[in-house]
């Protein structure tokens, strides 16, 4: 399909108001839940505060106004609550790059159906782990992160919105420099605009009030075609510039992720030494695997009786890490969720996307992009 | 209808967060909840297990009664017969076993049922550690420390705590470790590690190289003792060098049952029982680790959720409900009392626990 932009924003008031850049989103998934397209909506409510986002299945559209709003503190994942709780459901999702990626792949493992699933993508710059964020905004902007009501990340900038309507902002790379900012995941990530969903929605480039959308497939296009019908959205024609301008963010965006990657997967890639030193502090919890969306195996291998050691704590590299890189790097979607979670502060995915890169410039192969699997993919685990 | 709830970790003392997902009224997963201060979406093997005891097949649904053996019964017939049982005991003969899995609002309503009753033989199993009252070290505390000495494997035990061992360490602070095994894996992740033979004399002989290390950027953390003088020693240790203590005990309310009830060690556990005739165990399985002080007991109630040693020698078994099942509040390890929200309802006729002590005290014509 060749790309179409339009700007839309939401018809209902409310939403337009509470909605981010007009509510085209969240009005779309209210469409799609008022025609009984959908049984339900997968998105990000607030949980205590902004650095709190809480994944929630939204049943009647009634309630689509607790998940209005982005959250950038909100590393979640979604392909995994998909696959795992919500199979049987037709459902619209709200996907981060990551998300869709992760959908994707399950998708042609056929762990999640395609056909069920509408995919709302929203353009991302990355996400800032909750507690860093907190401390960041403690630190740097010197502001109690609870007097924060709002947070964006615009034109290289962290910006905080306060209880008095007043703003800070700082640059990013200088936060990030310090080591704070987005996760270093995010910071590598090339996907910015979620070309592998249905549409892909966001502000760059677009007027105040406006949601920006690039409609990606035919199932994209029927969606904001019949949402307008309907009367939930309106739309209007982005200006050349408009377009120009979201290109340009976009491109200088992934230009910065593989500037990125060059520091992280080439210049400060940890030493042998360092990789011992990390693998040393394994205490077997399985977080990385249990976490990563692609590892979906009923029966893992790793907890064979020929994998299986002792027990005893630090694994085998080669059998515990070296299993698990030779089933699932070539399909890493660079998503984080391993190091994420990972208690002892192993910096897995670094590995995982080194050689998922390696894989890619060699074959083509894009994990969570390419349509078909990776070629050394075993169906047997299907 | 699947939702994800904020709740908190009750494998240990660290007081994680995790998240449960809950489907149609039943847990089947957990999420990372990444807001947390604590662990940030982290949590160990353990915790992210912890829903899986909800649906075990131990799992206790009705309230049983001895009769011949343990046989289903309901709540009025058990309720009646505690009331008699404990109606025709003086307090002195009554004895109450709260465990450190209590919820603080648990512990605070046995400690009035006990003062109603004139009951002093109450307590919790709290193995090593005594009652202490001194401030501890923060997680930050111990992120930032230069120095860190470590008795017990933290890193395998409480792995969420040996997480700020290991930011530490990445920060470049010293680790020390020590314990009886020949290799652990906090051992291995330090940059010393001193194989024992007892804690105390560990203690009494303290390495020199530990003690010029000791300071006011130093922490040590505790998730061991073979004794509760030991806890002593260490606060003097670090009261004189100015450092900062952590002690890490096994339960997810330790440190908040602590506040309420006295922490009682193995001899001051037997000695309880022995002298009672009726006993009253809350959350506790203590016939598994005590076996032979149970030989001269006339009757024991216990509340709990599964069949473990001590509901099977009961004479009636209440069903208490888990963690997820009522809601309420734990302290932690470093005294932050955080509360949960109850998230599913209790199984079968189980019913949470604050409610069944009241129920009996109701029956006691007793009020507080």
């Amino acid at each position: 399909m060749e790309p179409e932009y339009l700007l839309a924003r939401a018809k209902d008031e409310n939403i337009l108001e509470k909605g981010e850049c007009g509510g085209a989103v969240s009005s779309i998934f209210q469409y799609l839940l008022d025609c009984d397209l959908v049984d339900g909506v997968l998105n990000l409510s607030h949980g205590e505060d902004i650095y709190d986002g809480i994944p929630s299945l939204i049943e009647d559209s009634k309630d689509l106004i607790e998940t209005c709003g982005s959250l950038h503190c909100a590393p979640t994942m979604f392909g995994e609550l998909i696959s795992k709780y919500l199979q049987d459901m037709r459902l619209a999702v709200a996907v981060k790059p990551c998300d869709a990626m992760a959908i994707k792949e399950l998708e042609n493992r056929h762990q999640i159906d395609g056909d069920k699933l509408y995919k709302v993508g929203l353009n991302c710059g990355g996400t800032v782990l909750p507690i860093t964020a907190r401390k960041m905004i403690k630190l740097f902007y010197q502001i109690d992160p609870a007097d924060v009501v709002k947070e964006e990340i615009d034109k290289g900038k962290f910006i905080i919105e306060l209880t008095d309507d007043s703003h800070k902002e700082l640059k990013i790379d200088d936060l990030e420099d310090e080591g704070y900012g987005r996760r270093v995941n995010c910071q590598r990530c090339e996907q910015k605009i979620p070309r592998n969903a249905d549409i892909a929605c966001g502000n760059w480039g677009t007027e105040p009030g406006w949601t920006f959308i690039e409609i990606i497939t035919s199932k994209g296009k029927e969606l904001v075609e019949k949402a307008r019908e309907n009367g939930y959205i309106e739309v209007k024609a982005p200006s050349g510039k408009a377009v120009a301008i979201r290109g340009k963010v976009e491109s200088v965006m992934i230009k910065m992720a593989q500037k990125f990657q060059n520091k992280y997967l080439e210049e400060n890639y940890p030493s042998l030494e360092k990789w011992d030193e990390y693998w040393n502090r394994c205490i077997k919890c399985y977080a990385c695997r249990d976490a990563c969306p692609l590892c979906y195996c009923r029966e893992c291998d790793l907890e064979k009786e020929y994998y299986e050691d002792s027990g005893d704590t630090p694994p085998d590299p080669l059998t515990f890490q070296g299993v698990r890189l030779s089933h699932v790097c070539y399909s890493c979607i660079n998503c984080g969720q391993c190091e994420d979670v990972c208690p002892m502060e192993i910096p897995v995915a670094r590995i995982f996307h080194k050689m998922q890169k390696k894989y890619r410039d060699q074959t083509g192969f894009t994990a969570g992009i390419s349509d078909e699997l990776p070629p050394l993919y075993s169906p047997e685990k299907e | 209808m699947m939702k994800v709830t904020h709740t908190i970790c009750p494998s240990c003392s660290v007081g994680c967060g995790i998240n449960l997902i809950t489907k149609n009224q039943e847990v089947v997963g957990t999420y990372p909840y990444k807001r947390h201060p604590v662990n940030e979406g982290k949590n160990c093997l353990r915790g992210r297990e912890c829903f899986e005891f909800l649906g075990e097949e131990t799992r206790i649904r009705t309230p049983l009664i001895k009769k011949g053996n343990l046989v289903d019964s309901d709540w009025e017939e058990v309720l009646n017969m505690a009331a008699r049982k404990i109606n025709s005991l003086k307090g002195e003969d009554i004895g109450i076993l709260a465990s450190g899995n209590c919820t603080n609002e648990e512990c605070k309503n046995l400690k009035k049922f006990a003062d109603a009753l004139n009951v002093e033989n109450i307590g919790y199993y709290n193995h090593n550690f005594p009652k202490f009252d001194f401030k501890t070290g923060t997680l930050e505390d111990l992120e930032n420390s230069q120095f860190i000495l470590v008795i017990g494997d933290v890193l395998k035990d409480n792995p969420l705590m040996g997480r700020r061992i290991i930011l530490a360490r990445e920060n470049g602070a010293i680790i020390i470790a020590t314990d009886y095994p020949e290799k652990t894996t906090t051992g291995i992740n330090a940059n010393k590690y001193i194989q024992i033979t007892s804690i105390r004399e560990f203690l009494d002989k303290l390495d020199s190289e530990i003690q010029s290390k000791l300071d006011e950027r130093s922490t040590i953390v505790v998730g061991k003792l073979d004794h509760k003088k030991e806890l002593n020693k260490l606060y003097q240790i670090v009261s004189k060098s100015n450092s900062k203590l952590i002690p890490v005990m096994g339960d997810c309310n330790s440190r908040g049952a602590m506040n309420i009830l006295p922490a009682l060690d193995t001899d001051d556990l037997k000695a309880l029982i022995e002298s009672v005739k009726l006993l009253y165990v809350v959350g506790d399985d203590p016939v598994s680790y005590t076996e032979e002080s149970f030989k001269n007991l006339d009757f024991l109630i216990t509340q709990a959720t599964t069949i473990n040693n001590t509901t099977l020698l009961s004479d009636i078994v209440l069903p208490g409900a888990f963690w997820a099942e009522k809601g309420g509040s734990f302290t932690n390890n470093t005294d932050n009392t955080q509360k949960f929200p109850q998230i599913v309802p209790a199984a079968g006729e189980a019913l949470d626990d604050v409610t069944i002590i009241q129920k009996i005290a109701e029956k006691l014509n007793i009020t507080f």
